[in-house]
């Protein structure tokens, strides 16, 4: 028997960085450290589907990367007058379910598996120039060519490209969910990441790589969504886990792209 | 196509009588930036903010305007297209040099050394510059306008006739599935890869609630109970997008339509383009649409 207690002081013992008491995001969001673990399932959001389908697959404990009501802060005050989070919450309770959240210690992990899967799922691993530079450099291709493979391999319908689809590429910076690194490093020509506001940030990359364009330099980016860029480490992170957590099952289960797109 | 209040047709019509005096006027004293400046802060209805990202973001308050071209976006097309047409001030929506700044530098690199010269960066300067451009933008004073002139916008654009004149956020229309109205939505806004949806694509779709711009949960959280579909420009992913997922899953017969928050004040930046022609007589106002940003691969 282990509890949800257990495992976590075993991700803290195992991190390999200290863990930061202050985070707001890696803490329990639904039951507590005394729930009883049947199983646990590793995922990117704890979407309401997704509670489902673990929960019917015998795992009760869910370790996502994201949220599970709503905002950064899983704000219930915000929420609570929502019925959907009563339905959500009774549902968690009827199956005694425990979510901890793993964010701001993953990506503080070395490696930080957000990274190692999605270059995995990708097929960009062979071509990173250092490990942990999240810098690739592929054979040349052309901007068209490369989104079209990364669609196939990550299997997104609703990614979105910015840039001349013939342009030649070959130097590639990755980004996973909100962190986007700057499109304007003149030693990259792809950016490929997850989510990015569209303006009013610090360096708003569709907007530079539509002017980049007009302006004859070869620039890309290919943003793949929230999910889908940070799903694939949550298989590394289930692996991990199992490491030190022999006593019931540990997987992936995959909340998946929220997103379709009409042709 | 353009949705003008009553009020705003009646001041449209009052120009036209008054504009041949006004053009001859003109020839003798040349209507400035600052002009059209002053007047649209007079016109807008909303107290001018002392903090906001709105104002002339490049060229000269004295410089005499020769025509306005209003977007969302102050691309380098757009700004092209805008020399093209023989106008020299840009009014747009979201920012020239790609952050809230509005810089005409990169921002600093890690650790906070100077960023090298960027090649994007100082040629949108230099031909701003050498045409004498004047680029002024308008974007959280024409959020406040009520009602929502980028609702009023969409609604326009969609041929939403029926949509309410109070409140142009929320529309009514003949059954529709998910599928076709997300078509439609492509079509009429003239998109490319940049449309998302989320819900069963089968969904008939009667009330629609319009989020244009980038809006945060709290938003959708109001919006979505009382709607069918709501049709956005930009959320955040771990937010809007995951509330409209779980009330998809709770078969709540929702769904979220999402254009792209450029995409999405396009329409209204048409509108801006009839509004500014009401008070300013004297140059041509067009709008010049940036586009939508995004491809997808086949």
């Amino acid at each position: 028997m282990i509890t949800a207690g257990e495992v976590i002081e075993r991700i803290k013992k195992n991190l390999g960085v200290p863990w930061r008491d202050a985070t707001y995001r890696d803490t329990f969001k639904f039951g507590g450290p005394e729930t009883v673990v049947t199983g646990i399932a590793t995922t990117v959001f704890c979407s309401f589907d997704l509670v489902r389908r673990a929960s019917a697959a015998g795992l009760n404990m869910i370790i996502p990367h994201e949220a599970t009501y709503w905002s950064d802060r899983d704000d219930v005050a915000m929420v609570s007058g929502d019925p959907l989070y009563k339905t959500k919450a009774d549902f968690m309770r009827e199956r005694n379910i425990a979510v901890f959240r793993i964010h701001d210690h993953m990506h503080a992990q070395r490696p930080d598996f957000t990274y190692v899967g999605l270059a995995r799922e990708l097929g960009l691993t062979k071509y990173e120039t250092a490990p942990g530079s999240h810098r690739f450099l592929l054979p040349e291709t052309t901007l068209g060519a490369l989104a079209a493979q990364i669609a196939k391999q990550s299997g997104a319908r609703a990614l979105r490209v910015v840039g001349d689809p013939n342009a030649k590429v070959s130097r590639l910076q990755l980004g996973v969910g909100y962190a986007s690194p700057p499109i304007n490093n003149a030693e990259v020509d792809v950016v490929i990441s997850g989510e990015q506001q569209e303006a009013d940030g610090s360096l708003d990359s569709p907007a530079y790589v539509l002017d980049a364009v007009t302006l004859g330099i070869a620039k890309g980016w290919i943003m793949l969504g929230h999910a889908i860029s940070e799903e694939p480490g949550m298989l590394e992170m289930a692996e991990w886990i199992k490491g030190f957590v022999p006593e019931v099952p540990v997987r992936l289960v995959r909340a998946g792209e929220p997103f379709w797109a009409p042709k | 196509m353009s949705q003008l209040s009553r009020r705003e047709f009646a001041t449209l019509a009052a120009a036209a009588a008054v504009a041949p005096l006004t053009l001859r006027a003109s020839r003798a004293i040349a209507l400035s930036v600052q002009d059209v400046i002053d007047r649209i802060k007079k016109q807008l209805g909303v107290e001018w903010k002392a903090e906001t990202v709105d104002g002339l973001k490049a060229g000269e308050p004295a410089a005499a305007v020769t025509g306005i071209v209003t977007t969302s976006i102050a691309t380098m097309t757009v700004l092209q297209q805008a020399v093209n047409a023989g106008s020299n001030l840009v009014i747009t929506s979201h920012p020239t040099f790609y952050s809230r700044g509005d810089a005409k530098t990169p921002p600093a690199g890690r650790g906070g050394g100077l960023p090298a010269p960027d090649a994007v960066f100082t040629a949108k300067d230099a031909f701003v510059t050498k045409n004498n451009l004047a680029i002024f933008r308008l974007s959280d004073h024409w959020r406040l306008r009520q009602p929502s002139p980028a609702a009023q916008g969409i609604a326009a654009a969609m041929g939403w006739s029926k949509a309410s004149a109070a409140d142009p956020t929320r529309v009514d229309v003949a059954a529709v599935s998910l599928d076709a109205l997300a078509a439609d939505v492509k079509k009429r806004l003239n998109l490319r890869g940049g449309l998302r949806v989320i819900g069963d694509p089968q969904l008939r779709v009667q009330r629609i609630g319009l989020l244009p711009g980038s809006t945060p949960l709290a938003a959708a959280l109001k919006l979505l109970p009382d709607v069918d579909a709501i049709v956005a420009g930009e959320v955040r992913e771990w937010e809007s997008v995951e509330y409209a997922r779980d009330q998809v899953t709770e078969k709540q017969r929702k769904a979220l339509i999402l254009v792209g928050r450029i995409a999405s004040e396009e329409p209204g930046m048409e509108l801006c383009a009839s509004w500014v022609k009401t008070f300013v007589p004297e140059v041509a106002v067009r709008h010049i649409a940036a586009g939508d940003p995004y491809w997808r691969p086949a």
